[in-house]
């Protein structure tokens, strides 16, 4: 006997997401996915938007992690509160583990989470967490081609945000290649340039996230 | 990418699948459809399947694989190409200005059960 199913794999991911989704609505939290390569910055990233949105966003943050809390400490020596997930091996964050992170949280206190995805391009591409809002980071170091070798990541990711451009002298990365791609992919996304320890482009880079947090209210 | 994280959803669906229906048989056969830009290969699949499916109600099923393609819908040429991976250009005439439609499926479309 042949039972049709026609269910999507993922379908208990998805679900999940949605009532992520749903919980963080309620709250008044704007759920952020933030994802990129092991070493594009965005813990650093993390730590200069925070300074710069200090008065106008409150924060949290959970970090996702294969093993171990050094980002998690640096996120909570700031005065943010943070949940470490550690995935055990997992290449990826799913619905399920954010929302078991969500109880740990006082959504009440904050108005944005943050959540950094294990760094990787490929498998955090597959898994709806409940965000509202998907950020890819990619550093100058890692090459000007990876919307082409990495495609998926890019695509629908609402911002690219490209980090340490104090190092742009001494690479040969091409912004504007690398900005025409993901434009391909994501018609509607904003390009960011940032160097988070030089401060240059985070001004900008955190209007546009509180102003996306505001717009969502 | 993350098949095995994969394969443990899919066995969740199929037991999942049998309750409602009832049904108590063997499972022969497993009909997934894996769309060619999901990022998910289909050798990882069935050697994750392998590895998790013993024990469970899923253990000793075939599994076959429909692989839908993607389109690549060129605005500029008005040229609808069939893909097997994601494009940034239109194949046709290299413009930009494209849509990509489908080729992201994850599906478990069907269980064969013993009668």
């Amino acid at each position: 006997m042949k039972i049709v199913a026609a269910k999507k794999i993922l379908k208990a991911n998805d679900q999940l997401a949605a009532e992520n989704r749903a919980l963080l609505d309620a709250a008044g939290v704007f759920g952020v996915n933030v994802v990129g390569s092991p070493g594009a910055g965005k813990t650093t990233l993390l730590e200069a938007l925070f300074a710069q949105l200090k008065g106008r966003l409150k924060p949290a943050v959970i970090e996702g992690d294969i093993a171990g809390s050094i980002d998690a400490e640096r996120i909570e020596r700031i005065g943010v509160p943070v949940v470490q997930i550690n995935t055990e091996g997992a290449c990826h964050l799913d619905a399920n583990m954010i929302a078991s992170a969500l109880k740990e949280l006082d959504l009440a206190a904050i108005d944005v989470l943050v959540i950094e995805n294990v760094g990787n391009l490929v498998c955090t591409a597959g898994y709806d967490l409940g965000e509202r809002l998907r950020i890819v980071v990619l550093s100058t170091s890692e090459g000007d081609d990876k919307a082409h070798k990495y495609p998926a990541i890019f695509q629908g990711a609402h911002a690219m945000l490209i980090t340490k451009t104090d190092l742009l002298p001494h690479t040969d990365f091409d912004v504007e290649r690398i900005a025409a791609d993901y434009k391909r992919l994501a018609p509607e996304g904003e390009v960011f340039q940032v160097s988070a320890v030089h401060g240059d482009g985070v001004a900008e880079a955190a209007d546009w996230l509180a102003d996306k947090c505001r717009q969502s209210k | 990418m993350h098949e095995l994280s994969i394969v443990e959803a899919l066995i969740d669906q199929v037991k999942e699948t049998l309750v409602q229906e009832g049904e108590k048989g063997r499972v022969l056969k497993l009909e997934l459809s894996i769309g060619r830009l999901s990022g998910v290969n289909c050798d990882s699949v069935r050697f994750a399947f392998g590895l998790l499916a013993p024990g469970t109600v899923a253990e000793g099923a075939e599994i076959v694989f429909q692989q839908p393609k993607a389109a690549c819908n060129c605005r500029a040429c008005n040229v609808l190409t069939e893909i097997d991976d994601l494009v940034i250009q239109c194949p046709n005439c290299g413009s930009g200005d494209v849509s990509i439609e489908g080729g992201r499926e994850l599906l478990l479309q069907s269980i064969d059960v013993e009668d």
